[in-house]
């Protein structure tokens, strides 16, 4: 007999395949976004059922409501897309398809090489406050640098948007 | 004494004695889904009662005041109605998409039940991080509302869903800073040891003018996250014919409409355990026989007191307040409130580490 | 200077905001302000409002006199035809020919209560009541007469 905890998974890895599935055959693209909505939706599902709750909410937080808001709002913006979008041709479908098969080749390639060891450890639970010590840290395994930088590249994101939004004013007027 | 954690521990023993362990967590499941259901059920109709009561209060009128005493029955025999009612899926729309967006409501507001502390020892998911879980499942909510304003193939409708999604993307960020002053205060994202630090004096009396500015902040953004008025653009009954779920009708418009109110409600929830304590009765320092008398009071009722007056004062802002304007709406956030939620969270910083709040 | 600007503006909205708050609290908290008229359980004692109006009326003294002169003048005010004066001659005392109301006839159902007849009528003939019950089941008892029959203009009214 299955216990609880691995229905569960299924279910939950069910809900991610089903709806991702859904999502690249969907011909409608707003029922696309709204299908990847949910198999964003699926992994957050997984990471709680690993009892990675900050990374499941940090995956809530960007992709469910940052990326998928976006993309359901550039679909708004986007003209006739309400229409059924045309079907793919058959070369792309095929080499779409080919590449996804290799991909899971390797994934699975690797998956079955690897030997899982059983660790005998306990289960460290990452806490919010450890991972800001490790976020700010610079010495050994510590991510200050990469964090900076990745601060920057948004402050750069930050400028250009304000450049472009604004409005250069006419002095002759 | 009675309380809602010792009957949870008598049930659970109870279940123990009867059922093997994993049956136990099932039927505890089902337990705590079906009373989930209830509280929404019960949540409904005292909150549209309430609402229409203080509004026709606030409005020199009488409010509902014929069915039952007082009118007490009123929203009952509303809910009723629209049981009763055909719900209409119209033609055009995407069917899908049209009937699944209520539930997606429903559902993201069910999910904001869990790290709620109801009362002493009494919460259904104690998560370390229930604050961002909180400002992570909320965002879903705006998703439920995209949906609906799209798949009702309406153009009011789709213009409610597009000002809705603009207002809570941008409000969710003051939110967040102002729930981030607490937690730099508290010192943790933890439903339950965000309670505890409260234990001598709530954080909006303790934590000086930055926990107070917060505290209003919250209030402010709560109020437009919650699409209520004056932030009501996405639903404005007189320039979009009620927004997003124009379409709907019957029961499926009854779940929109229950879901607002029990945002409303988890959204006041949240403000209580934040900034006035949650369960925690009125403490004051060391005043011990103060703070007994204040714990006779049941952490229950002090719960729904506190998030009953957080709603009592959204709505006085609604029946006060006149609809603001998509511009106005934004520039509130991006030109107020986020820059002075900016300098608050410094300001609180250095409280926290210099050790000045009580 | 930009700062003391931006300071003031959220001072002062905050201050208006809460002006408006004290309001509502205060009418949230005295309830015997309430306006609403629990129509019909309260038509005995209903307290209508001074200026409300009902309908036009014409009033009569006790020696059954009017005070129009049937001059009309309601008549032309009137902007949707509402009223119709129609007019006899009368032999007065000193044997004079002089203009007389005949039937004053008032249709409620064309009426907009808009008070312009009782503004035009130079001798205070017509005056608007508080009536307001007025649903029939016909139109035509909508339209009525409003000099009572046999009645007469009172003395001293030119």
């Amino acid at each position: 007999m299955m216990k609880g905890e691995t229905i569960i998974f299924w279910l939950l890895a069910a809900l991610t395949l089903g709806t991702a599935l859904l999502a690249v055959t969907s011909r409608q693209i707003f029922r696309a976004a709204i299908y990847l909505l949910f198999s964003l939706l699926g992994v957050a599902g997984i990471y709680f059922w690993l009892h990675y709750e900050f990374v499941a909410a940090v995956q809530i937080v960007v992709y469910a409501g940052g990326i998928a808001v976006l993309i359901i709002f550039s679909v708004f913006l986007t003209q006739r897309s309400g229409e059924d979008l045309p079907k793919p041709s058959t070369g792309r479908m095929l080499v779409a398809g080919l590449a996804t098969l290799s991909g899971l080749a390797l994934v699975m390639f690797h998956v079955l090489k690897h030997a899982f060891p059983v660790s005998i450890l306990e289960p460290s639970t990452a806490t919010v406050a450890d991972l800001g010590r490790r976020m700010l840290h610079t010495g050994e395994g510590g991510f200050a640098l990469p964090f900076e930088v990745v601060s920057i590249l948004l402050l750069a994101a930050m400028v250009g948007c304000i450049v472009i939004a604004m409005r250069v004013k006419n002095k002759n007027l | 004494m009675w309380s809602f954690a010792a009957l949870a521990d008598l049930i659970h023993e109870e279940l123990n004695a009867q059922l093997d362990p994993s049956w136990v967590l099932a039927v505890e499941m089902i337990l705590v889904g079906l009373s989930a259901i209830g509280l929404f059920a019960l949540l409904g109709l005292v909150l549209v009662l309430m609402e229409r009561k203080v509004s026709a209060f606030m409005q020199i009128r009488l409010g509902p005041n014929r069915v039952g005493p007082a009118g007490l029955l009123q929203t009952l025999a509303d809910t009723l109605k629209l049981l009763v009612k055909e719900g209409i899926t119209p033609n055009g729309v995407d069917r899908l998409m049209f009937n699944g967006a209520p539930f997606i409501a429903m559902i993201a507001a069910m999910l904001l039940l869990a790290p709620i502390a109801f009362a002493r020892d009494f919460q259904i998911w104690d998560l370390n991080i229930g604050v961002l879980y909180v400002s992570a499942v909320s965002s879903l909510n705006v998703i439920a509302i995209l949906m609906a304003g799209w798949s009702s193939n309406n153009k009011y409708s789709l213009l409610g869903a597009m000002r809705s999604g603009a207002q809570i993307v941008s409000y969710e960020l003051s939110a967040g800073l102002s729930v981030l002053t607490i937690v730099v205060l508290a010192g943790s994202l933890q439903m339950s040891e965000i309670v505890a630090s409260q234990a001598d004096g709530w954080w909006v009396f303790k934590g000086h003018v930055p926990a107070l500015l917060a505290f209003v902040i919250f209030l402010i953004a709560a109020t437009a996250e919650t699409n209520r008025a004056p932030f009501d653009l996405s639903e404005a009954e007189s320039e979009l014919t009620a927004g997003f779920h124009t379409e709907y009708s019957g029961m499926k418009f009854a779940l929109f409409f229950l879901a607002e109110y029990i945002n409303v409600f988890i959204v006041c929830a949240i403000g209580a355990t934040l900034f006035l304590g949650g369960w925690m009765p009125l403490h004051i320092g060391h005043w011990a026989g103060f703070n007994q008398v204040m714990d006779w009071i049941p952490s229950s009722i002090w719960f729904f007191g506190k998030t009953f007056f957080l709603i009592f004062v959204i709505m006085w802002f609604r029946w006060t307040f006149p609809r603001l304007r998509i511009d106005q709406l934004l520039d509130l956030e991006w030109k107020y409130l986020l820059p002075i939620g900016m300098v608050n969270i410094l300001l609180v910083t250095a409280v926290a580490i210099l050790g000045w709040h009580f | 200077m930009f700062l003391k600007e931006y300071i003031s503006d959220i001072t002062g909205a905050v201050g208006s905001l809460l002006k408006g708050m004290r309001r509502t609290g205060y009418y949230f908290l005295h309830r015997g302000e309430a306006i609403t008229q629990q129509y019909p359980d309260n038509r005995d004692h209903m307290g209508l409002p001074e200026r409300f109006r009902g309908e036009v009326v014409m009033p009569h003294n006790e020696q059954n006199e009017h005070r129009c002169t049937g001059c009309t003048a309601c008549e032309l005010a009137c902007p949707n035809g509402t009223i119709k004066v129609v007019t006899k001659f009368e032999v007065n005392a000193e044997g004079k020919r002089k203009k007389a109301v005949d039937r004053f006839i008032y249709h409620l159902e064309l009426c907009t209560m808009c008070n312009l007849c009782i503004e035009a009528c130079p001798t205070d003939a017509i005056k608007m009541a508080q009536h307001f019950e007025h649903s029939v089941y016909d139109r035509s008892q909508l339209t009525k007469i409003l000099n009572r029959p046999e009645s007469k203009l009172q003395d001293g009214v030119e």
